[in-house]
């Protein structure tokens, strides 16, 4: 009998110790709000910018779909230890980034990932972009579109090249979801009514737009 | 007497809203010169955005080059704002915006660009 209440303690301590304390995305969201991401990030959408100027006051990227857009091995380790991805500070196009993302600690860090990821849209189709090499899609980027103008990316000797004013595609393969790539490529304003970033929906053609989809799920 | 009180009133009336309106216009094209073009022509409008580093293929017009201004027409750079650098045969980094602006914005981009130039462009 004491053997078993040893086993059944055991597995009682073992459990309490494996398991994250308040793996849910509701406990995920008592963090994001105790400690005040969403005075920088909203996660209630649909998107809420209405002008340049509702665009510009915002202080960091809504995140309402941000289980849609990320990948989640990537977001729980970003939050982890964030890097940077823009190079200039948030709708700044004088001011650096200083790289000061606040960190939430570890439980907490895999807490928001589970609250961000719960964050989706019917708008993004699983199941449309299949990553691998695009050579035409690669084309347009490079070459016939303006993407490298704004979008850092490495080429294939790892030689890194492009503008610094929209968010880095270094590193695009293991952050972002394919299928959101080419959801926001064909419809960018449900996302983001207002974007410095051009739309190229109704400009390239839908193979295009597929194609410059899964050449950005292979950008390392 | 009765006349000119009428015109009086009618330019106090309406004179301060075009005034306005105008007012209004201009500071609107300017957020959307910010907003969208800056990136690569900057701020100034000189052609130095933050995207020019040291590897951009390409130098950014620079839109207080008046001589260089005065051979466009405002229908030439209308053509470019909306379908890119390609079909003026320049870089595909000047991207087509055509999709993202309205032909209001194209047009108070056209007057900031005057503007920056202190030139009138060619006729077309």
């Amino acid at each position: 009998m004491k053997l078993m209440i040893a086993i059944f303690a055991g597995a009682l301590v073992g459990a309490a110790v494996s398991a994250p304390a308040g793996a849910s995305p509701a406990d995920g969201k008592k963090v994001f709000e105790g400690q005040k991401c969403n005075a920088c990030h909203y996660t209630d959408g649909p998107a809420k910018e209405k002008s340049i100027a509702d665009q510009l006051a915002k202080k960091g990227p809504e995140l309402w779909y941000a289980g849609s857009k990320f990948q989640r091995p990537w977001l729980e380790g970003w939050l982890t230890k964030p890097e940077i991805i823009r190079s200039l500070a948030y709708n700044s196009l004088t001011d650096k980034n200083k790289g000061d993302h606040p960190k939430p600690a570890g439980a907490d860090a895999k807490n928001v990932a589970d609250f961000l990821m719960s964050l989706t849209t019917k708008e993004v189709k699983a199941g449309k972009i299949k990553p691998k090499r695009s050579l035409k899609g690669r084309l347009v980027f490079n070459k016939k579109m303006p993407c490298t103008g704004c979008h850092r990316s490495a080429g294939k000797k790892g030689k890194v090249s492009g503008g610094i004013s929209g968010p880095t595609l270094i590193g695009a393969a293991k952050r972002l979801n394919p299928d959101w790539v080419f959801a926001y490529l064909n419809n960018p304003t449900f996302f983001k009514p207002f974007k410095a970033m051009p739309t190229f929906a109704g400009i390239l053609k839908a193979k295009d737009i597929k194609n410059v989809a899964t050449h950005v799920s292979t950008l390392k | 007497m009765m006349r000119t009180a009428k015109i009086i009133l009618f330019a106090a009336l309406f004179l301060p809203a075009l005034f306005a309106a105008n007012v209004g216009a201009a500071a609107e094209a300017e957020q959307v010169f910010k907003f969208y073009c800056a990136q690569c022509h900057g701020l100034n409008g000189k052609g130095g955005g933050p995207n020019v580093t040291k590897d951009f293929p390409v130098t950014p017009r620079d839109f207080t080059n008046t001589a260089q201004m005065n051979k466009l027409s405002d229908n030439d750079i209308r053509g470019i704002v909306m379908d890119g650098g390609p079909s003026a045969s320049k870089s595909p980094l000047m991207p087509p915006w055509g999709k993202t602006l309205s032909d209001g914005d194209v047009d108070g981009l056209v007057k900031l660009l005057r503007k920056f130039c202190n030139c009138k462009g060619k006729p077309g």
